[in-house]
């Protein structure tokens, strides 16, 4: 199969760009792949399939999602949410009725009202204050012959929107280990917690629990790696909470390499969402290559998580509570970080390996390719041996005989 | 109990699992169950006739027969194990193998088509349903338990059948080599008489019938083998005893073999066994210089390990009885306990 391989690629600095440079390789011993150049509206010439990897962020996805119209293919889809890219492939380029229309098609006369809201500056954009209640995913699925998702949760959300075509789930593969020398930065626990800095990585809730955990546990330390989001005042929460001074070790944005540096280095991995746009955490999948025990919010992909290497917080009135109970049992146990931190490896190293990711990939696509002639050869033997015996299709025998090559994927 | 036993039936062959799934019954029988054996004809070619074919198994209703319920159904080897049944236990034997481990080789099936490709990967769907929906899960040797884990992430117990009911015995260790099996391509027979091609002195007897026998007696002639290698075609139990009896040593080695019986009827009947590297199953129980000898697929390496153990008559006496310790632990009592319990 020569396969067109449409994704951002490093340098440029985001989550599917990472995933693409780790897939790549693996895929090209299986595939003959040619890598679309960024901006390329067509696939090239020679090419009997199209992947199109496809998140929220505008500016990585846009040129893909256009190239997708025009030829549409396999999506692999990194957010269930991609208001925000809606948004940039319609305001962004002065189409407003184009966002109109695409808030009317999902969301009825509502939809459609609320974007003139957005269009007239009269309520805040739905991209930044409730993207979770207008996901706007058909913008994606109408094109896509085939989806792969990375979770559980998603491959939910995409039946419950309507989406009819096969849909693949595929673990987001793990990164080898790089041999990096482990960055101790305290003596006692550290709680490292890394990503955008922000309200929905439930960050409030962290420097709460944290609070709480270190009038027990004076010797723990949080180590908080990642931008600021703009308007989010950390200072402020930090002396609010008495942890301007001790307890917290801040740095800013990380290369890849030193993020392996310090993330190699912690005794616990924190990773909270909320909401949640569909998305998996390549900084968890990292955690879970290093062994390392995984608090986590209780939401879409991190909910998956087994037991045994995530502890799962809920979302609720008690989450604070819970948090910081999650993190004095690991902060305190010695015994748990080391079971759970082999379970994460153990994870990483049988869901998520590189190779077994790569072998779905390639299982998809050739369903993909060529799964729509199985079915239907299969469909047109079995019709044409029951009406030989007298079965029409209105018949409780054919009934019968649909839902049992549905049981084995037989059926549409 | 009232006991279904499941296996395809290709019309005209008569191999390892008829006879496993034939005893089973027997076996089952014996101990005060209703058992009865379930066969439909299995034909896997044409394109995605394999999958149609295969989903005949899927409408059979067997929960309950004649108005009383069956207890428990035990499926063997693709495509029965499709089956529906509330407790359907899996004795796996195979899987399609052509969409596994013999794709892209000279045996395989599918070729680079999307629909073959695509044929195939419907193929892996349809063994993690059917197989995923067994209440317990067997194999009958850890190559085949390893495979169905590599290929569906299903853990099965290795569970080994015992071989088929023999008068074996040892009446010394003879001149020629014994190979006992159908004549295909897979069971690569035709890597034994080229190391006889090689070595003047080697004689084989070939018991077993089947689509590559033609081919093979063409390249016996074409070696000059007239007088060392004779197709003895299918034999009867005492025959085959005989010839266990009788032979220097026992030759199998199929490429990435299942299991198969033949190496545990040669044990019982006290003699080594010569199998290859890339044999599979068989490595299992036939270890080099202690119950047989294990070379590279190669007829000069064949040729020369069937020399040193005609040479080395006690010593192959050695290995056929250290291979009957193994053998003997295989009894029936245990497995049908297995697969009840």
């Amino acid at each position: 199969m020569r396969l067109a391989y449409f994704s951002p690629m490093p340098p440029e600095r985001t989550g599917v760009a990472d995933y693409s440079a780790l897939l790549l390789p693996a895929l090209r011993e299986h595939l003959d792949v040619t890598l679309v150049r960024r901006g390329s509206k067509r696939a090239p010439r020679g090419t009997d399939a199209a992947l199109y990897h496809v998140g929220n962020n505008p500016d990585a996805h846009a040129w893909i999602v256009d190239a997708m119209r025009r030829r549409p293919g396999v999506v692999v889809l990194h957010d269930f949410v991609v208001h925000h890219l809606v948004a940039g492939m319609t305001i962004g380029r002065r189409d407003g009725h184009g966002y109109l229309d695409t808030m009317e098609r999902e969301h009825g006369v509502v939809g459609r009202l609320l974007a003139h809201g957005v269009l007239d500056k009269r309520i805040a954009p739905l991209w930044e204050s409730r993207p979770e209640d207008f996901p706007l995913a058909w913008f994606v699925l109408e094109h896509a012959t085939g989806l792969i998702v990375h979770s559980r949760a998603v491959h939910q959300l995409v039946r419950a929107a309507g989406y009819e075509g096969p849909v693949w789930v595929v673990p987001h593969p793990a990164w080898p280990v790089p041999a990096v020398e482990p960055e101790h930065v305290a003596s006692g626990p550290v709680l490292g917690c890394f990503g955008v800095v922000n309200a929905s990585k439930r960050i409030p809730e962290l420097l709460r629990a944290f609070a709480d955990v270190r009038e027990a546990n004076p010797e723990a330390v949080l180590l908080l790696v990642g931008p600021t989001s703009p308007g989010f005042d950390l200072d402020r929460r930090l002396q609010r909470l008495g942890l301007d001074n001790e307890g917290l070790v801040r740095e800013g944005w990380v290369d890849e390499g030193r993020l392996w540096e310090l993330m190699a280095g912690v005794d616990v991995s924190v990773n909270l969402r909320h909401p949640t746009m569909g998305e998996t955490s390549g900084v968890a999948i990292r955690s879970l290559s290093l062994g390392k025990p995984l608090v986590v919010s209780d939401v879409g992909w991190f909910s998956e998580l087994p037991d045994d290497a995530a502890l799962k917080v809920p979302v609720d009135s008690h989450e604070v509570e819970t948090l910081t109970a999650a993190l004095e049992l690991l902060v305190e146990r010695d015994d748990v970080r080391a079971q759970m931190g082999a379970a994460a490896a153990r994870l990483a190293q049988q869901q998520h390996d590189l190779g077994r990711v790569a072998e779905l990939y390639v299982a998809a696509l050739e369903e993909a390719a060529g799964g729509a002639a199985v079915r239907d050869a299969v469909l047109r033997e079995v019709s044409r041996a029951a009406a030989d015996v007298g079965i029409s299709p209105e018949d409780a025998e054919a009934g019968e005989i649909a839902r049992r090559l549905a049981e084995v994927e037989l059926g549409r | 109990m009232r006991i279904l036993v499941t296996r395809p039936q290709i019309p005209f062959a008569w191999g390892g699992t008829e006879v496993m799934t034939d005893r089973l019954v027997a076996e089952l029988r014996v101990r005060g169950h209703e058992a009865e054996l379930v066969t439909v004809p299995f034909k896997w070619y044409p394109g995605a006739r394999v999958l149609t074919q295969a989903f005949l198994w899927r409408m059979l209703d067997l929960d309950e027969v004649d108005g009383a319920p069956v207890d428990i159904v035990v499926a063997t080897k693709f495509p029965s194990y499709l089956v529906r049944h509330p407790e359907k236990r899996v004795w796996l034997v195979h899987q399609f193998r052509q969409a596994y481990e013999l794709d892209r080789t000279d045996l395989g099936q599918f070729d680079e088509s999307s629909e073959d490709r695509a044929l195939r990967r419907k193929l892996h769907a349809l063994d993690r349903v059917a197989l995923g929906e067994a209440t317990q899960l067997f194999a009958i040797s850890q190559n085949v338990a390893d495979r169905l884990e590599r290929t569906t992430g299903l853990h099965a117990e290795f569970l080994p059948p015992p071989p088929q009911e023999l008068e074996y015995r040892c009446e010394g260790y003879g001149d020629f080599v014994l190979s006992v099996n159908r004549l295909d391509r897979a069971k690569r027979i035709d890597l034994l008489l080229e190391a006889a091609a090689l070595d003047s002195s080697l004689e084989v007897v070939i018991a077993g019938d089947g689509p590559d026998r033609r081919r093979l007696e063409e390249l016996a002639r074409a070696r000059g083998l007239d007088g060392r290698a004779r197709f003895a075609g299918r034999v009867s139990d005492a025959e085959l005893a005989d010839l266990y009896g009788r032979c220097l040593a026992v030759y199998y080695a199929p490429v990435d073999e299942d299991y198969g019986m033949v190496p545990f009827e040669a044990f019982l009947s006290e003699k080594p066994v010569l199998t290859t590297t890339d044999a599979g199953g068989p490595l299992e129980i036939v270890f080099d210089h202690r119950t047989g000898l294990v070379v590279s697929p190669d007829a000069a390496e064949l040729a020369r390990a069937a020399s040193w153990l005609r040479e080395h008559r006690e010593e192959a006496a050695t290995f056929g009885r250290a291979g009957k310790a193994i053998a003997d632990e295989v009894t029936w009592e245990r497995a049908i306990e297995r697969l009840l319990a």
